[in-house]
C-alpha cells in the first residue's frame, strides 16, 4: 500500500483509529526508500530495524489502550547533525568517524515521545556548511525532481526525503537558509522558527547564534503539528525561550489575510533573479492581494547591501570555534602521531572537507587580534542595525514576502568551484537568521522544466502564529506540496 | 652612585569555587581521589551538540567574594570564549569572561612590615571554567618528551574565580601575605577551601623590576608555585635574576617561566607554547548574565563578618591580645567556636587561653579540623566555668579534657571516670588526706618539725605528694595552709 503518500495528520489519525498499523506505515516508507535511495542518496544512516521495533511498540500501546501521542506511527527523517543516542551521527563529515552520541537531541526526544518513528539520518552539507548537499563526505544528494540537480542545502537530505515521500515530515537545521532553500528546491514547506523557539540541545553547532532547528513537511498543517511537538521550552538550552508556546494548529482554519499588511522588499524586486522565480513571487503577491491583504512596499537597504557580507563574518567566526573540538582526542577519527601538533594537523587535515576548512580559516582570521574590530565587531554592529531595520518594518506590516532563493535548483557541480556564487544562493534567507526571525518557504508552483519554485514568508520575532496563518491561506491557492516521482 | 631596584609584583589567583556541581553542567566537583573520567557528562567532555547552563551557585559565590574584596559588581555581564587547542580543554575553548568581568575596582588590606595597613588594588574578579588534567608519562610530569599522555576530565568545568591584583605588591613577603589574606577570605566566605597544595587556589605572578636610572625591565609571568613558600622563593629568585640582568645592562624579555621547586629556580617556557592568540568573542550559547534587582544588596547583607573585622572586635570587646585575636579569628570555625564558648558562659580570657593552647594542640597533633573535634563548645565552656569558679583546677581539667578526647565521652562521665569531683577536694576531706600523707611520711615530718628543713624543700615535697594524691583537685593555697597548720600542732 502507498501509505507513504499520507500526511502526518492522516497517518496519526489512521493509526489511532486502527485503519492501518504503525508497522505498515513504516514498511511502506522503507519500501519507498529502497526503491529510490540509490538514486537520491538522501540518507547517510538508515535504522530500519530500530524503526520497525518502535512501530511495533506504537501498535502495542494502541492495543493496550494507551495513547502513543500526536505523531503516532509517523515516520520522520532527522538531519545528521542532530544526536540520537546510539545512532551514528556524522554531520556528513569524515572527522566524526562512527561516533554514536550517548544522548538524544531534545527535538528528537520530543518527536519520539509523541510516537514519531525515526527512519534514518539525512544527508547534508558537511557541518551544515553549504547550499547544495554536495559537500558531504557521503556523496552528494540528488533533487527528487531532477537527479542531475541539487536538492539545495545544507538540509538537502531532509528536504529530499519529504519531497520523495520517504516520510511526511523531517527535521533540518537552518543557519543561513539551510531549511528554506532546500524546501524551495524540493518543493516542500520548510520553517525556520524564531531563534530561541526550538531547543538546540543535541544539535551539533555550526554557528550558535544563528542555528535553529525546524520542520519540513508537504503541508502547512503538518508543519504546525511538528512545530508544536518540537518547540517546547528546554532548560538545557540557555538561549531557548522559557515561555509556554501557543497552539500553532489553532490558526490554520480561521485564517484569512483580510486587514493584513503584507510587505514586499523594494530592493529585492529589482534584484537579478530567475524570471520564473520572479513570476512565482509576483503570483504569490497577487494571491495575497486577492485574499484581502494590503501590499506595502518596504525598504531594507542595510540588509540587502550588507546581509551576505555580515553573515560570512559572523557564521564562520562562530564555526571556527565550534569546530575546534574535533581534535581526535576523545571521539571521531584518531591518529597516533609523535607530536601533539602533528596529530591536530593530521586529524583536522584529513577529517574536514574543503568548504569546512574554508570557513574555519575565514572565521579564525576575522577573530584574530588586529582584525577582530574591523570584521567581527563591525559585523555585530551591522547585525544590530539589520535587526532594528526589520523591527521597524514589522511595525508596519504583518508578514514580508520575498523569494527563497534567486533560482530554482541548480545543476550538480554548477557552483561547486565558485563559492561566492554558492553563497549568493542564500542571499534572501541569511538576513533572516541574522535578525533571528521566523521564515517559511512555501511551494508556489513549478517551472516549465518541472522544477519547484519557492517563495519565502517572513514574520516578526515569535510571530510563528501569523506566519503559519498567512502560509495556510496561500497554500489554499497553491495546494499542498506534491510528492516527486509520484502520480500527479 | 649605586642603582636602586624596585620590584613590581601583581598576582593572578585562580580560586576553585566550592559549589557542589560544575559551572555549566550538573557533574560533581568532588574530583580529588575520584577515578579518572568518572565525574563527567556529555557537556563537560565537550561532546558535539551539548550546551552550557550557568550554575547560579557559582555566580553567588563569585559575587560574595567580589563584595568582600570591595569590588563593584556588574549587574549585567557576559561570557566569552577563549579559544586554544589543548587536550585538557575538550571544547578547545574555555568559557571565561573578558570585557565585562563579574566585578572590578576592589582592594584588600595587607599589613606591611612596619605594621601599617596597605591597600592592594583588585583589578577584577571573573568567573570561568577549569580545564581537565593531563598526566604525562615523563619523570617531571611535563609534556616535553612524554611518550604517552593521559587526560582526566574530572576537573574540567569546575568553577573558578580569577582574582587579578593591581601591580601593587613590592616584596615577596607582601605577595605571600596578600595570598594568605585572600585564602583566609575565601575560606571565611565559604566559597572555596583555598588549598594551594590540592590546587584549589593557584597563583601566577607577574613581576618586573624598575631601576632608579629609569629603566624598567619587561615582566615575567611565573607559574607552578604550589605553596606560599614556593611563591616567596620564586619571587625572591626572580627579583635577583632581574636585578642581575639590569645591573649587567642586559635586556629582559617578556616571557612565561615555570618555578622548579626542587631546584629552586625558574625556567623559561618555550615561546612556542605561549604564542597564543585566544580569539576571544562573546559566548553565543549563553545569554548575557543579568543579576536580578536587589541581588547584590541581598548578597552584601548575607556576607559574614570578615576576618579582620572580627579580629578587631575580639580585641576590643573581649580584651584579647593582638596575637590571641589573630589566632582565634584565623579561621571562621575557630572564631565561631570561641564565641559559642562565651555564649555558654566561658570567660573570654581563660577560654582564649584554653583554645589557643589545648584545643589547637589537639587539632594539630591529630591533623584534625575543628568540625571533627569531639568536644562541643558547650562542654569546653562548662569546664572553663568550673575553673573560673575554682571548682576545677587546671591540672584536673587537662586530665578530663584528655579523657574526653580519647573516649569522646561527655564531661560528667569523664570526670567520674577520672574520679574527679566537681568542687574538688577541700575542707575536712582535704585535711584528712593531708593527715594521711603526713602519717605515711613520718620521717620527713620529723625532719621538718626538727627545724632542719631550712629552705622549705621538704615541705614542698609533701605538698607535691598531696597535690598528686588529689590529682589537682585541691586548691594549692588551701593545701599549703592545711599542711602548715598540721605540721605546727602535733
Ligand atoms: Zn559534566
Amino acid at each position: 500500500m502507498d501509505f507513504y503518500r499520507l500526511s502526518a495528520h492522516e497517518i496519526c489519525r489512521k493509526v489511532k483509529s486502527g485503519e492501518i498499523t504503525a508497522r505498515e506505515t513504516i514498511e511502506s516508507s522503507l519500501e519507498r526508500i529502497n526503491s529510490l535511495e540509490k538514486g537520491l542518496n538522501a540518507l547517510i544512516t538508515r535504522v530500519d530495524e530500530r524503526a520497525l521495533e518502535k512501530a511495533d511498540r506504537v501498535d502495542r500501546m494502541l492495543s493496550a489502550g494507551e495513547d502513543p501521542g500526536l505523531l503516532a506511527g509517523v515516520p520522520v527523517v532527522i538531519k545528521d547533525n542532530m544526536c540520537v543516542q546510539g545512532i551514528r551521527t556524522t554531520c556528513a563529515s569524515r572527522i566524526l568517524g562512527d561516533w554514536k552520541p550517548p544522548f538524544t537531541a531534545t527535538v528528537v526526544a520530543e518527536l519520539e515521545k509523541e510516537g514519531a518513528i525515526v527512519l534514518g539520518k539525512a544527508n547534508m552539507d558537511e557541518f551544515a556548511m553549504g547550499s547544495s548537499t554536495e559537500h558531504s563526505a557521503f556523496g552528494p544528494c540528488s533533487n527528487p525532481w531532477d537527479p542531475d540537480r541539487v536538492p539545495g542545502g545544507s538540509s538537502g537530505g531532509s528536504a529530499a526525503s519529504v519531497a520523495a515521500g520517504y516520510a511526511p515530515i523531517s527535521l533540518g537545521s537552518d543557519t543561513g537558509g539551510s531549511i528554506r532553500q532546500p524546501a524551495a528546491f524540493c518543493g516542500t514547506c520548510g520553517l525556520k522558527p524564531t531563534y530561541g523557539l526550538v531547543s538546540r540541545w543535541g544539535l551539533v553547532a555550526f554557528a550558535s547564534s544563528l542555528d535553529q532547528i525546524g520542520p519540513f513537511a508537504r503541508s502547512i498543517e503538518d508543519i504546525a503539528l511538528t512545530l508544536q511537538v518540537i518547540s517546547k521550552p528546554d532548560p538545557r538550552d540557555s538561549t531557548c525561550n522559557p515561555s509556554k508556546r501557543p497552539d500553532y494548529q489553532s490558526v490554520l482554519d480561521q485564517s484569512s489575510l483580510k486587514e493584513k499588511k503584507v510587505g514586499i522588499v523594494k530592493e529585492f524586486m529589482d534584484y537579478d533573479i530567475d524570471p520564473e522565480v520572479r513570476e512565482a513571487l509576483e503570483k504569490t503577491i497577487e494571491v495575497a492581494r486577492s485574499e484581502g491583504a494590503e501590499i506595502v512596499e518596504l525598504s531594507l537597504p542595510v540588509m540587502v547591501r550588507y546581509g551576505l557580507a555580515t553573515y560570512y563574518i559572523i557564521a564562520p567566526a562562530e564555526a571556527s570555534s565550534n569546530l575546534a573540538r574535533y581534535d581526535g582526542v576523545r571521539y571521531g577519527i584518531s591518529s597516533e602521531e609523535e607530536d601533539l601538533m602533528d596529530m591536530y594537523l593530521k586529524i583536522r587535515g584529513d577529517g574536514f572537507g574543503e568548504e569546512v576548512k574554508r570557513r574555519i580559516l575565514t572565521g579564525t582570521y576575522v577573530l584574530s587580534s588586529g582584525y577582530y574590530d574591523a570584521y567581527y565587531l563591525t559585523a555585530q554592529k551591522v547585525r544590530q542595525i539589520m535587526t532594528s531595520e526589520f523591527k521597524e518594518a514589522f511595525s508596519r506590516v504583518d508578514t514580508i514576502i520575498m523569494p527563497t532563493a534567486p533560482t530554482p535548483a541548480f545543476r550538480k557541480g554548477e557552483l561547486l568551484d565558485d563559492p561566492i556564487q554558492m553563497y549568493m544562493a542564500d542571499v534572501f534567507t541569511l538576513p533572516i537568521n541574522m535578525a533571528g526571525l521566523p521564515g517559511l518557504s512555501l511551494n508556489a508552483g513549478y517551472s516549465r522544466k518541472g522544477l519547484p519554485l519557492g517563495v519565502q514568508l517572513i514574520g516578526p520575532k515569535w510571530g510563528e502564529m501569523q506566519l503559519l496563518a498567512a502560509a495556510s491561506v496561500l497554500e489554499r491557492s497553491f495546494g499542498p506540496s506534491l510528492i516527486a516521482g509520484g502520480d500527479q | 652612585m649605586s642603582l636602586l631596584f624596585t620590584p613590581v609584583i601583581g598576582l593572578e589567583i585562580h580560586v576553585q569555587l566550592a559549589t557542589a556541581s560544575k559551572i555549566f553542567c550538573s557533574c560533581s566537583t568532588d574530583y580529588i581521589g575520584a577515578v579518572p573520567n568518572t565525574n563527567v557528562c556529555p557537556l563537560c567532555l565537550g561532546l558535539p551538540g551539548t550546551l552550557p547552563v550557568l550554575n547560579a551557585k557559582a555566580v553567588e559565590y563569585g559575587v560574595r567574594a567580589s563584595l568582600a574584596l570591595n569590588c563593584t559588581v556588574r549587574n549585567a555581564t557576559r561570557f566569552h570564549r577563549k579559544n586554544y587547542f589543548y587536550p585538557d580543554l575538550p571544547k578547545a575553548y574555555q568559557i571565561s569572561q573578558y570585557d565585562l568581568p563579574l566585578a572590578e575596582h576592589g582592594f584588600i588590606n595587607i599589613t606591611s612590615e612596619d605594621g601599617t595597613l596597605r591597600p592592594i588594588g583588585i583589578t577584577r574578579l571573573h568567573l570561568e571554567e577549569d580545564a581537565g588534567k593531563l598526566v604525562h608519562g615523563t619523570s617531571d610530569g611535563r609534556l616535553t618528551g612524554a611518550s604517552q599522555s593521559f587526560v582526566d576530565y574530572n576537573r574540567g568545568g569546575v568553577p573558578l574565580a580569577e582574582i587579578v591584583s593591581e601591580p601593587d605588591l613590592r616584596t615577596p613577603a607582601e605577595a605571600r601575605q596578600y595570598v594568605s589574606v585572600i585564602r583566609q577570605l575565601v575560606r571565611y566566605l565559604g566559597v572555596s577551601d583555598g588549598d594551594m597544595e590540592k590546587g584549589s587556589l593557584r597563583v601566577d605572578a607577574n613581576i618586573s623590576v624598575k631601576c632608579s636610572d629609569g629603566r624598567w625591565g619587561e615582566r615575567a609571568e611565573i607559574k607552578n608555585m604550589n605553596s606560599l613558600k614556593a611563591l616567596e622563593r620564586a619571587l625572591e629568585y626572580e627579583i635577583k635574576r632581574h636585578i642581575k640582568m639590569l645591573s649587567e645592562g642586559k635586556i629582559i624579555i617578556q616571557e612565561t617561566r615555570h618555578w622548579n621547586d626542587s631546584q629552586g629556580i625558574t625556567i623559561s617556557s618555550r615561546s612556542k607554547e605561549e604564542a597564543h592568540d585566544y580569539r576571544y568573542f562573546p559566548e553565543p550559547d549563553l545569554p548575557p548574565l543579568v543579576l536580578p534587582d536587589g541581588y547584590v544588596k541581598e548578597q552584601l547583607d548575607k556576607l559574614p563578618e570578615l576576618p579582620w573585622d572580627r579580629k578587631r572586635r575580639f580585641k576590643d570587646t573581649y580584651g584579647l591580645s593582638e596575637q590571641d585575636s589573630a589566632t582565634l579569628t584565623e579561621n571562621r570555625d575557630m572564631a565561631d567556636f570561641y564565641e559559642n564558648c562565651l555564649i555558654s558562659g566561658g570567660s573570654p580570657e581563660r577560654t582564649a587561653n584554653w583554645l589557643r593552647t589545648e584545643v589547637l594542640r589537639v587539632l594539630n597533633e591529630n591533623k584534625m579540623e575543628l568540625k571533627d573535634f569531639p568536644i562541643s563548645s558547650h562542654i569546653i565552656a562548662e569546664m572553663i566555668v568550673m575553673m573560673d569558679n575554682r571548682k576545677l583546677s587546671n591540672t584536673a581539667a587537662k586530665e578530663v579534657f584528655e579523657h574526653m578526647i580519647e573516649n569522646s565521652s561527655d564531661l560528667h562521665s569523664a570526670m567520674s571516670l577520672c574520679d574527679i569531683s566537681a568542687g574538688g577536694i577541700a575542707g575536712d576531706q582535704l585535711r584528712d588526706l593531708v593527715s594521711k600523707i603526713l602519717e605515711q611520711n613520718n620521717d620527713v615530718v620529723r625532719v621538718i618539725r626538727s627545724g632542719e628543713d631550712l629552705n622549705g624543700k621538704k615541705q614542698k615535697y609533701l605538698k607535691g605528694l598531696v597535690m598528686r594524691e588529689t590529682r589537682g583537685q585541691a586548691d594549692p593555697s588551701e593545701v599549703s595552709w592545711i599542711l602548715a597548720s598540721l605540721l605546727e600542732n602535733n
